[in-house]
Parts: structure tokens; C-alpha cells; sequence
């Protein structure tokens, strides 16, 4: 198949999600109207210290067996149920037959740490047991893209199959690359994912990094854009997207949600491997040209979908990216700074799941965690209230170690 | 054979810039002596106890730089095993591009936008394994490094890279397990073609590590001897580790600032076998769609295809899925089309295979020589594969090639690659 022009529509027809409120759009929903529902983890492995947080956000198995057979989820890792829990629920959202997707049908996944129970697992039969206890099933399903693999034989997608692991900006790259995918003639439609597990080791290494909330003993609340910020929650969950053109869309009576609009990628090259930079002109540079690039400005925005998730370092940067774009507003003039993340914890899926809402439109609590503004930041987070469907938003991901994303969406209307 | 006439809207990307690290050496010279030289260089590996294991071989990349500029850097004590490979072959490939020292473009609105499109499936294992054993170990003085672990996740390749050189645009980091470099050339090119970048840093890089090697021994994929892609005794593959770059630029780009192409990206493709976790289509249904959608994104036939750099691990399944695939695109001409694996020399980098495989062709293509595929017994007459053997075979003209990956969870992805035959 041929390229098709670049003004080509990439549209959004179909939204799963799994979260800690269980799987669908309910569930999605009843997740944006309160703050994160931290539970505590299993702590008897002794990974963590006498200081440590000790919660995040989790998704309850048992949510999963209404949507996945147990015989089937016996063969998967966690994050593998996860995201084909949610790829089922997109697809079946976007009107598709579910086992034809076919060669035209392409997935795309994002993750961060891959099926890190899993890793574990196999660490400790190699390592604490002997390498030739090493299980050939834990290790197939410990591979980042076992969980894209797994949607593919759900779906049947013969089409490209790619995992990408940039971290935060992760979620929104796998949606750029998806549109190109469609845009680029190689697929009719793309399931784009994002998943993440968090499990007791993956917890603990992030807390002796000293970026959790409750990490060396401070408080176990997460606070975007607070002045009394001081790390994140960790969540799990996946959010799976359909994705296709807005003329296949409408010629098979699908209603499309939102318009895939044109993204831009930047790195930081003054971050640490664990950390944020200071780059913060240049990040905002590179986000100031792509916009203008695609004929965009400050004033085309009504929502900004934010991926803070109350990182000192990360939420600073973060607000002076977005701070840049509109140099002159004050903080309350800004259009509504939607952080899905203060909902579902720091996970790929949380920002996909933000969008979801967003482009749905829906009732979200004020930010959770926000109590005090930050004068060094000037951002204060969305209040509360009824999220209307914007005309166009801007989604921000910047990551630790670098990267950054930022992509546009737009109304079906627009 | 020259390239028909591309039917694509695309504009050709040209290769500018080559690094290597491979168990051979640090260097894309290092890598083509190797290539040449025609023999296998899979040992005993020295970096971690194999006692227990199926097989006691891997190739292995030598610590040879620790009296080099490399070493005196602060950042190279921090940096994982992987992202030393990554870094040291991607400044290789951006000097020999000639681009400047860095990619630092200081908020010049003007200067090009230089991204990173980089694959692999390790990262850091190596390094999380130390820090495991500690966190878990009884004995006194055990304590973890948590720093250890600040490279472990999937992206860290890519960003060492990126910063490093400085890059201020996009970085992507693929982890497709084994087709991970192959796809992240196609990101690469795609970024290319829609202006998303000026010149795309593409590779990847993996290193050996305890959990793959005991993995793939569980899974009784690894041969106790040398691999032998397409061979009759062929009893599965041999791990590797090390990286490949390529610096990739549009055509009219390189010309503009006067530099030389090493070679073209033509076009690439991906698909996904849906078939089973770890298994090939046993037809290689999947793995002949990837192929014939490179072909396509290339404008080209499946007869202009001059040799195959084949994803050929040695193991009995999958060489023999790969040799459908072939017969499926290329029909009655596959038997007489050259097929080479450089697997059969370095073994399988995982993640980054498809990488510094696309490194391995483009020599190929630039120098007019094929590079051979050692191995034990006779080619699988049951194949009818042309494997290059015993002595490289010449290219001349404008020769096209294909490189192949093909991953767990039947991921798949093809490169198709140009070059100057200097034969």
C-alpha cells in the first residue's frame, strides 16, 4: 500500500483501560474522581528499608478474570494480562471483531520497566538457585514486547509489532508512531498501549532512589505542582487505544473521539541517567518551533494534559516548559492543567488514560495532593469540576534521563 | 544489480557514518578486518561462571580500552557495559559522518534536528544482577550499589547516546527483543522521510548478561559448538554482545554539506508472525510479509535483490522459517540468491543484531564483498540456501540488499540497504 497524504486523519475509535478501579470506562472514570487509591505492597521479600514508602497504586487481579480466562492468564506475566485486558476492551469499544485483525493491523506498546515480576523471578532461580533452574516460560514472558506480542495473538494483528521504552514519554511516542504507522500506508489501524507493573523490587529501587512520596520517611501524598512536593506514586495499569483513518472510521459508523495531531520529541542533555536537567529553554525551544511548525500557538489550546506526578525536579522542569508557551498569563489564565497522574499514580497508561478522559470529557476531582501553589512554578493544576472536551489539548511527557514528548490533540469537530 | 527507480515519495536517505563494537574490537575497522578474516569469534566468555550451562561459548567483546581517552571519563565508570558499546560505536559513527564534534545545536533554530532511534533488550541486566545478588545476599559487606542501577532501564542506551552527543531532538528507544535495531532503523528512516529529524543516530547495543544466557539455555536454544546458520547440524545459536550505528541523513542533506555516502536506507518493513510466543511461523509467513514490506517501502521488486544479510541464528526452527520467508518473496530465484549471516561469525547481539547487522551490510555493499558464514558440516540441502562459504563473493554495480530480524513474540523486521560495489 502507498503513503497516504500526509493530511490523512488519524483518529481514535476505541479506549480499555485497566487501573486500580478495575477495567472499562466505569472504572477509568470513578478513577479520575478521587484521589489515587494507594495500597500497601507485599513487603516480605525485605527489599525495602525501615524508611521507605510503602504503597502505590495497584490493579486488583481479580478485576482481570471477568475479562481474561484464568487458563490464559496462567500463560502471562502481569503486564501481559494487563494490556490484553485493555487491547480487548479498545477493540471491542471501537466496534471490531476481535481475532481478525490481520496483516492490516499493527500494535504498538510503551513501557518503562518491562514484566519486572517476572525478571525477578528469573533472577532468583539464576541467581540465589543455579542458571539451569531458569525457567523457559518466565523468560519468554520477561521480554519488554511480551505484552505487544500477547495483543497480537488476541487480535491476530500480523502487522508491526513494536515496543518502545523511552521512559515517561514513552506513551505519547507510541501514539505518534502509531499515526505514522497508519499514515505511512503500512496499517488500516494500530493498537497503541501503555503498560506498567509495579511490583515490591521495582518499588523498593525506585524508593532508594529517593523519588517516591514517602520515600525517607516524608509523606506518602503525592503533590503535582505543590510547593510541599516531594515524589511520586508509583501505579499500574495499562490503557490500550484504537487507532485508524477518520474515512475508515466513518465508513464503517464508528464514532472517532479524537484526532491524533502532530507530536515533537526533545532530550535534555544535561539530565542525569536517574534525574531531570536543567534544559529547560531548550526543551521549551524545541517545543516552541514544532508548534509553530504546524501552524499552532499558545491561544489553539483549551486543555493541557500534564505528566507531572509531583517529582521536585520533574514538576519544576515541567512547569517551565509549559510556562513558556504562555510567558504572560498568569497561572490561573493558563487553560485547565489536567494531571492524570496525581489520580493514577506514575505509569505510562495513567497519561493515555488522562487523554481518554479528556477527549471523552467527564467529572475529575480537584488534583489530588494540591494544596499550595508553588510561586516558582506558576502552575496551578485543574480545580475540580467537569472536564469539557476541548477543541485541542497538549499532552506533555518529559522523562527521567532526558527525553520529552509532547503531542496534540484535537476535537473529531475541529 | 541497480535499483529500479523508487516509486515511493520518499526521498533516498544516505548512510554518513558507521560505528561498530563487536568482539573483534571498539571499531568499524576492527569489525570489517573481522568480517574479512572469515572466522568466528565465539569463546569461552570470561565475564560471568557458565558452569552448569548447556553450551560454554558466546562472543565476547574484549575490555580493550581501559587505557584509552575513554576510560579517564567520569561518565564511563557510571555508564553500563551497554551503554559503553552504545556510546563509543555511535561517536564513532558520528565523527566518520564528519557532522562537527557534537550534536549541540545551542537553541539555533537553523542548525539540523539530530535524533536517536535506538534498539536493544538488555541494557543493564548485567549490572541489575550484581545489584540483585547484593540486595538479597546474607553476607556482611554486601551492600548494593543503587547508582548501579540508574542505567538499567531500556532507554539508557539511547539517552547515553543522546547525551553524549549532545542531541537535542528526539530520542526513541525500541525493545522488540530480537528485531529491536531493525525496527529502530525504520523509525529512524521514517523520522527521515517526514522531517521530524535532519540526521537520525540509529543502532543498538547489548551486552552479555546472566538472564539471557541461562534464558536461552533454558529454552535449549543455544548450540553447545559455534553456531551454524543453515547448516544440516545446526543446533541453535550463540550469544554475543556489542553494537552497531548508523548515521542516517536525507540524500539532498549529504550533498548540501559535501559528504560521502556509505550507503543508502532504501526502505524498511516490519510485521508480527501472531503465531506463538517464542516459536517462528513454521512457514515464515510472518517473516516473508516484513521482507516483501521493506521491498515495497523501497519501490523495489523482490528481483532487485542482489544477497540476503539473513537474521539466520542456527537454530533448527528458525533458519528453516527464514528459508520459507525467502522462497515465499523470492520464489524460484531464492536458491541462487547469496545469503550470508554474520551470526555465523559474532553470534546472536539480541536486541541490537539487526543493528550491526545493517552495519555488516552496508560493508558489505560499500566494499563489494560478501562476508562468509563459518559453521560445521554441510549447508541443509533441505534449505536450498546459496549460504556464502569458505570464500567472500563480489558484488559489483549497485548492488541491493536485504537484512532480516526476527524476534520473540514473532515481531519481525527487514532493512533494505544500497551501496557502491568497489569490487
Amino acid at each position: 500500500m502507498s503513503p497516504r497524504p500526509e493530511a490523512t486523519r488519524i483518529v481514535i475509535t476505541g479506549f480499555g483501560s485497566v487501573g486500580s478501579e478495575g477495567c472499562g470506562e466505569q472504572p477509568m472514570r470513578r478513577m479520575f474522581q478521587q484521589p489515587p487509591v494507594l495500597r500497601e505492597l507485599d513487603l516480605s521479600s525485605g527489599y525495602h528499608r525501615a524508611d521507605s514508602a510503602r504503597s502505590a497504586v495497584l490493579v486488583q487481579a481479580e478485576s482481570l478474570s471477568e475479562h481474561l480466562a484464568a487458563r490464559q492468564a496462567r500463560r502471562m506475566s502481569p503486564p501481559s494480562r494487563f494490556a490484553v485486558v485493555a487491547a480487548r476492551l479498545a477493540w471491542q469499544q471501537a466496534g471490531l471483531e476481535v481475532g481478525v485483525g490481520g496483516d492490516q493491523t499493527s500494535v504498538v506498546t510503551s513501557t518503562s520497566y518491562g514484566p519486572s515480576s517476572f525478571t525477578e523471578s528469573l533472577l532468583r532461580q539464576i541467581l540465589l538457585d543455579s542458571p539451569s533452574q531458569a525457567s523457559p516460560f518466565l523468560f519468554t514472558e520477561a521480554v519488554a514486547n511480551a505484552p505487544a506480542a500477547q495483543i497480537a495473538l488476541l487480535l491476530k494483528a500480523q502487522g508491526a509489532n513494536i515496543t518502545l521504552t523511552q521512559r515517561e514519554a514513552g506513551p505519547l511516542l507510541a501514539l505518534a508512531k502509531g499515526a505514522a504507522e497508519i499514515r505511512a500506508g503500512r496499517a488500516e489501524r494500530v493498537v497503541v498501549a501503555a503498560v506498567e507493573e509495579a511490583n515490591p523490587l521495582l518499588h523498593a529501587v525506585l524508593d532508594r532512589f529517593g523519588v517516591l512520596a514517602g520515600s525517607r520517611d516524608s509523606e506518602e501524598t503525592a503533590r503535582p505542582f505543590d510547593l510541599r512536593r516531594r515524589g511520586f506514586h508509583l501505579g499500574e495499569g495499562a490503557l490500550a487505544m484504537v487507532l485508524e483513518t477518520e474515512q475508515a472510521a466513518l465508513d464503517r459508523g464508528a464514532s472517532p473521539f479524537g484526532v491524533v495531531g502532530p507530536w515533537i520529541g526533545a532530550f535534555d542533555s544535561t539530565a542525569t541517567r536517574a534525574g531531570y536537567g536543567r534544559g529547560a529553554e531548550r526543551l521549551a525551544e524545541r517545543l516552541r518551533q514544532g508548534l509553530q511548525r504546524s501552524g499552532l500557538s499558545a491561544d489553539d489550546f483549551d486543555l493541557v494534559v500534564s505528566g507531572a506526578s509531583g517529582g521536585r525536579d520533574s514538576d519544576r522542569l515541567e512547569a517551565r516548559v509549559l510556562r513558556s508557551i504562555w510567558p504572560r498569563h498568569e497561572p490561573d489564565m493558563l487553560p485547565p492543567v489536567f494531571v492524570p497522574k496525581a489520580h493514577t499514580g506514575d505509569h505510562g497508561a495513567g497519561i493515555l488514560a488522562g487523554i481518554a478522559l479528556g477527549l471523552m470529557g467527564g467529572e475529575a476531582c480537584a488534583t489530588p495532593g494540591f494544596s499550595e501553589s508553588d510561586p516558582a512554578l506558576g502552575v496551578i493544576p485543574f480545580a475540580g469540576g467537569r472536564l469539557n472536551k476541548p477543541n485541542r489539548m497538549l499532552v506533555s511527557c518529559l522523562a527521567i534521563g532526558g527525553s520529552a514528548a509532547w503531542l496534540v490533540l484535537e476535537s473529531p469537530n475541529l | 544489480m541497480a535499483p529500479a527507480m523508487s516509486d515511493t515519495k520518499y526521498e533516498k536517505v544516505a548512510v554518513s557514518g558507521l560505528g561498530a563494537v563487536s568482539a573483534w574490537g571498539w571499531s568499524v575497522d576492527d569489525l570489517w578486518r573481522g568480517l574479512k578474516g572469515g572466522r568466528a569469534a565465539i569463546g569461552e566468555p570470561e565475564q560471568f561462571d557458565i558452569t552448569g550451562q548447556r553450551t560454554r561459548l558466546a562472543s565476547e567483546v574484549p575490555d580493550c580500552l581501559s587505557d584509552s581517552p575513554w576510560a579517564r571519563m567520569t561518565a564511563w565508570r557510571r555508564w553500563s557495559r551497554t551503554d559503553r558499546f552504545a556510546v563509543v560505536a555511535a561517536a564513532e559513527a558520528w565523527n566518520s559522518a564528519g557532522l562537527g564534534q557534537s550534536a549541540g545545536d545551542c537553541g539555533d533554530a537553523s542548525a539540523p534536528v539530530v535524533g536517536v532511534f535506538f534498539g536493544g533488550s538488555t541494557a543493564a541486566m548485567w549490572e541489575a544482577e550484581t545489584f540483585f545478588s547484593r540486595l538479597t545476599s546474607r553476607e556482611p559487606g554486601q551492600q548494593p550499589r543503587i547508582a548501579s542501577l540508574a542505567s538499567h532501564p531500556l532507554s539508557s542506551p539511547g539517552d547515553a547516546v543522546a547525551r553524549h552527543l549532545d542531541v537535542s531532538g528526539p530520542v526513541e528507544s525500541v525493545s522488540s527483543a530480537c528485531a529491536s535495531g531493525a525496527l529502530a532503523i525504520g523509525s529512524a528512516l521514517d523520522a527521515l522521510r517526514h522531517g521530524w529529524v535532519d540526521v537520525a543516530i540509529a543502532g543498538g547495543a547489548d551486552s552479555l548478561c546472566r538472564l539471557t544466557y541461562a534464558g536461552f539455555n533454558a529454552l535449549r536454544a543455544v548450540d553447545a559448538e559455534p553456531c551454524s546458520p543453515f547448516r544440516k547440524q545446526r543446533a541453535g545459536l550463540s550469544l554475543g554482545e556489542g553494537a552497531g550505528v548508523l548515521v542516517l541523513e536525507r540524500e539532498s542533506d549529504l550533498q548540501a554539506r559535501g559528504g560521502k555516502a556509505l550507503g543508502w536506507v532504501l526502505g524498511a518493513g516490519a510485521s508480527c508472525d501472531a503465531h506463538h510466543m517464542t516459536a517462528p511461523h513454521p512457514q515464515g509467513v510472518g517473516a516473508a510479509r516484513a521482507i516483501r514490506s521493506a521491498l515495497n517501502d523501497a519501490g523495489l521488486g523482490a528481483d532487485s535483490v542482489d544477497f540476503v544479510n539473513a537474521h539466520g541464528t542456527g537454530t533448527p526452527l528458525n533458519d528453516s522459517a527464514e528459508w520459507k520467508a525467502l522462497e515465499a518473496v523470492f520464489g524460484e530465484r531464492a536458491s541462487r540468491i547469496p545469503v550470508t549471516s554474520t551470526k555465523g561469525l559474532l553470534g546472536h547481539f539480541l536486541g541490537s543484531s539487526g543493528a550491526v547487522e545493517a552495519v555488516a551490510t552496508v560493508l558489505c555493499l560499500h566494499h563489494g564483498l560478501i562476508h562468509v558464514t563459518p559453521g560445521r558440516g554441510e549447508i541443509d540441502d533441505a534449505l536450498g540456501v546459496d549460504l556464502v562459504v569458505d570464500e567472500m563473493r563480489a558484488l559489483s554495480g549497485e548492488p541491493v540488499a536485504v537484512s532480516t530480524s526476527f524476534a520473540f513474540g514473532g515481531s519481525n523486521g527487514a532493512v533494505v540497504l544500497t551501496g557502491r560495489g568497489q569490487a
